[in-house]
């Protein structure tokens, strides 16, 4: 994990203000997923159409960073930006079902769907590596309990209640 | 069922709870898997007894389509091996209300997990010896002595 992951989104866009490279780096990356997603799965578009609003939304985010007047809202302005792009490429590029703009706006199932995602991932982000590690490997690479006993060489007959104590944090996490 | 209803007095209950769903999700899946590469083996099978001619690349193809038939059921025994394994977690830590029922759903587990066994074995491209019978083995066994835990105590 690198010092700014640590940083909250306040801390980072006043960094990225100060001309930080690293810092506007460590932005992308963090909202990079968030961003694809409302893209993907909020407006339904190819992967092709999805890099092209990506770079429109962070090269605009960069140019744009200023006028941001709440440093923590960074969230809901990238998605803003984001939705807003979207809906621009969705009518300029005369799709026949253009994208109702109350289907994909900010209360969409979708879209709360790329929300509670983004937010799970940022709360397995605050937990220890070891319980990201056994989440990772049981929830999203689909291992066994054996598998992971013998790859992190623990005892097969802890791991259902390491996971869910991971869990229990997580929840914590969640509600914080 | 035992973990949801057992959320008052146990912390991890939740966490358990999230387990046998992603465990069930994965079983649906894997059976589908299972029906489906067992279909192609028996196709691939049928087809090599037509043609008699011995050809190495339709015996490679054969031994693929074979090879992919028993990883399905080893996922499978390992998959019970876990359900089990979670159930007596279950049963031992959740409301003791509930006991019986996380014994059920053990012995249920091992059951699966020992059926998935048998058809890896008996899937023609596993001989005596093979690492993955081992495997399927050891699967079975970890299922039988997880679902012994809570049910030795009823007898």
């Amino acid at each position: 994990m690198s010092r700014l992951s640590t940083l909250s989104d306040a801390e980072l866009v006043q960094r990225c203000r100060a001309g930080s490279s690293d810092a506007w780096n460590e932005l992308v990356e963090r909202y990079s997923r968030y961003v694809y997603a409302i893209c993907i799965k909020g407006f339904r578009l190819s992967d092709e159409d999805a890099e092209d609003v990506f770079q429109d939304v962070f090269t605009r985010a960069f140019l744009r960073l200023e006028t941001l007047r709440d440093d923590s809202a960074l969230r809901p302005w990238l998605a803003q930006l984001t939705r807003r792009r979207c809906l621009d490429h969705v009518s300029s590029s005369g799709r026949e079902q253009p994208v109702d703009e109350t289907l994909a706006g900010e209360g969409s199932p979708d879209l709360q769907e790329v929300e509670e995602a983004f937010a799970v991932r940022q709360a397995v982000a605050g937990l220890s590596d070891a319980c990201q590690d056994i989440l990772d490997r049981f929830f999203a690479q689909d291992q066994s309990y054996r598998t992971i006993s013998a790859e992190l060489d623990i005892p097969s007959g802890t791991i259902a209640s390491r996971i869910a104590r991971c869990l229990h944090k997580l929840r914590i996490e969640l509600e914080d | 069922m035992v973990a949801r209803c057992s959320r008052d007095s146990w912390p991890e209950a939740a966490g358990v709870a999230a387990q046998a769903q992603a465990i069930r999700d994965r079983a649906v899946t894997l059976a589908q898997t299972d029906e489906r590469v067992w279909q192609d083996a028996l196709a691939a099978l049928a087809g090599a007894q037509i043609e008699q001619d011995s050809d190495e690349r339709r015996d490679h193809r054969l031994e693929q389509t074979l090879e992919r038939a028993a990883a399905a059921p080893l996922e499978i025994a390992e998959l019970g091996a876990d359900a089990a394994a979670l159930a007596a977690l279950a049963g031992e830590r959740g409301d003791g209300t509930y006991r019986a029922d996380a014994s059920a759903a053990a012995a249920l587990a091992a059951g699966g997990a020992r059926a998935a066994a048998h058809l890896v074995q008996a899937n023609l491209g596993v001989r005596p010896g093979d690492a993955r019978l081992a495997r399927a083995r050891a699967s079975e066994q970890a299922a039988n002595d997880a679902a012994a835990r809570l049910l030795e105590p009823l007898r």
